[in-house]
């Protein structure tokens, strides 16, 4: 498992130097910008590295779902399953690859947002006023979204999860397409439209199974289980078809 | 080697070791390479390289001696007869070819004798 | 022992191997022959536990092709299949990673023999080079069983010599070499046994030496024998 795992990471090395090389410039780029008050500058570096934050993450789990699906669909299919490993470990390992991805990049993210904001804060204290600004607007809305780090921290962390149960159902689109369709007329689109209804059940699930819960942070976490949950299930699933069906 | 695909490799090769142990270059009790490295040497199927052995035993030409490898004959009266053998085959693959050229026994014997 | 029973694998409408029982025993060198598209390389492929039969068995040592049998079965395929960031090195770390059997001394040997060095990069290899990288790292396993689709292919004829002499370091009485090739004559010599395969199906299954004694025929007069009706109609 342990090489299976290094390699998933060596796999999908290029995406993340390039996310990191990228942060390291907007990052740069936002303390410059910060400590040389140049408004313009701090302006796009701040934009930067949100869409950075948001846009690496998808982009971890992109590199996840494209690198199974070449690892199926081409020649190199038979690196990894000329191997003596189960689907259950070739998949786990890939499973694991883009949890451990996702929280290391969420992680990442969320500590140089909240130490960026931190010195934003300490160098303008007009952008603080306006921070509370929005805390106290979003306040009136309902009382407890408070713009304060648990809270935060929650709601990334519903986000990774549902993200990464996203990442599990397109793998499972993919398998099935890759497997079961194989060859066959519209497979691509079958696999997208069961992409579709597999995210669109978890997170009527999310939804439904929550209702009763009213308090915003538990409510987060408990999203984030049942994201968890499902995607544990969605991985057997896949696990078993590749085991069974699945010709490279 | 080039071998004739539809003559049995084994028995090419066979040929291939009785010359040698005729000219000598394998001599009488010397050791022959084990059947794998035969088969190495003559890139031909292992299978083929040990049957090239059990024909040469057959034919009193070597002996496999348990733990110790193969070796060629000791007996000099079986090399020479050996070598008899082989002359013998020859003159007559020069007499059938000529007779298919259609020269007579007498014939063929005196060009030999015209033309060498 | 390798084994296939009523082997049968399609591709929608297409039937790419059809009914096949076939049975490999340790100590023999078989030559997989037929022309291309005749199954050959599907076959191999479930021997080797990448393609799913639809119906029909294939057996190693009496169990179902899998994890297990993966362990012991070396297999290579015609397409070249290394990671594309992979130096010759690489390739190397990443058998001996997953593979018991691998010796990482064997592959030097190969590689030496090959003349090819660890430093160079797959995504910069000749097709020939890349030829004999494949073989190189699949013979570097101490497998039981070899399967080596193609391992002519590629390859120009001085270098033929020392693949076939690689093969040929690798019988043993206890294992089991398969070798495909377009290139009949090259595997004259060092095959014993010939299998034929015609559109899926098993034509015949000849011993080569047998051949010659009996009938005076080599393996690829057998082949024009086999394939020539096809060959000439298409």
């Amino acid at each position: 498992m342990k090489n299976l795992l290094k390699y998933e990471f060596r796999k999908t090395l290029s995406v993340k130097l390039a996310l990191l090389g990228l942060t390291a410039a907007a990052e740069i780029a936002f303390l410059a910008a910060l400590f040389l008050n140049k408004e313009n500058l701090l302006a796009i570096s701040i934009f930067l590295l949100t869409m950075l934050a948001l846009g690496g993450v998808m982009v971890a789990g992109l590199a996840t779902i494209l690198t199974l699906h070449r690892d199926m669909n081409t020649k190199q299919s038979y690196m990894l399953f000329m191997t003596p490993n189960s689907c259950y470990r070739i998949l786990g390992a890939k499973v694991l690859e883009n949890a451990l991805s996702l929280l290391l990049c969420g992680g990442c993210f969320f500590a140089l947002g909240t130490l960026d904001i931190t010195l934003l804060f300490a160098r303008a204290g007009s952008l603080k006023e306006l921070w509370e600004a929005i805390g106290s607007m979003l306040r009136t809305i309902n009382s407890e979204l408070t713009l304060d780090v648990p809270n935060m921290l929650s709601f990334t962390i519903g986000l990774l999860a549902s993200w990464f149960s996203a990442v599990t159902a397109a793998c499972l689109a993919d398998v099935i397409s890759s497997a079961l369709l194989n060859g066959k007329k519209g497979n691509g689109i079958i696999a997208f439209l069961i992409f579709l209804a597999l995210s669109f059940l978890v997170s009527w699930l999310q939804q439904t199974l929550t209702s009763s819960v009213t308090s915003i942070q538990p409510r987060f976490l408990l999203q984030a289980l049942i994201a968890l949950v499902l995607s544990g299930g969605m991985y057997f699933a896949t696990a078993r078809i590749m085991e069974t069906s699945l010709s490279v | 080697m080039q071998y004739d695909p539809n003559i049995p490799i084994w028995l090419q090769v066979m040929t291939r070791i009785k010359t040698d142990i005729v000219t000598g270059k394998s001599p009488p009790s010397g050791k022959l390479p084990g059947a794998r490295d035969l088969a190495l040497a003559y890139s031909i199927n292992p299978n083929t390289a040990a049957r090239v052995y059990q024909e040469l035993e057959k034919e009193g030409l070597c002996e496999t001696r348990r733990g110790l490898g193969t070796f060629v004959t000791a007996d000099a009266g079986r090399v020479k007869a050996l070598r008899d053998e082989m002359a013998r085959k020859a003159a007559e693959d020069y007499l059938t070819r000529l007779s298919l050229l259609g020269f007579t026994r007498e014939e063929a014997l005196n060009k030999l004798q015209e033309d060498f | 022992m390798l084994e296939s029973i009523d082997l049968t694998k399609k591709y929608g409408t297409k039937t790419a191997v059809e009914n096949v029982s076939l049975r490999l025993t340790p100590g023999h060198i078989y030559a997989m022959l037929g022309p291309n598209g005749s199954g050959k390389t599907t076959w191999m492929k479930m021997a080797a536990g990448l393609v799913k039969p639809t119906s029909g068995q294939i057996l190693f040592d009496g169990t179902p092709v899998g994890i297990e049998s993966r362990k012991k079965i070396a297999y290579m395929s015609t397409e070249p299949y290394f990671y594309t960031w992979m130096t010759v090195r690489d390739v190397g770390k990443y058998y001996g990673d997953f593979f018991e059997d691998y010796s990482p001394e064997q592959y030097g040997r190969l590689l030496a023999e090959m003349e090819l060095t660890e430093d160079l990069k797959t995504s910069t290899l000749s097709s020939g080079m890349m030829a004999k990288l494949k073989i190189a790292v699949t013979l570097a396993r101490d497998a039981h069983v070899y399967m080596l689709d193609e391992p002519f292919n590629g390859i120009d004829l001085l270098a033929r010599d020392a693949i076939r002499g690689c093969i040929l370091s690798r019988f043993s009485p206890d294992r089991i070499l398969l070798l495909s090739s377009h290139l009949v004559e090259e595997m004259e010599a060092i095959a014993d046994q010939a299998v034929f395969i015609k559109a899926g199906r098993l034509a015949e299954t000849a011993d080569l030496e047998d051949l010659r004694t009996r009938e005076g025929v080599s393996m690829a007069d057998r082949y024009r024998t086999i394939f020539g009706h096809e060959e000439a109609t298409k």
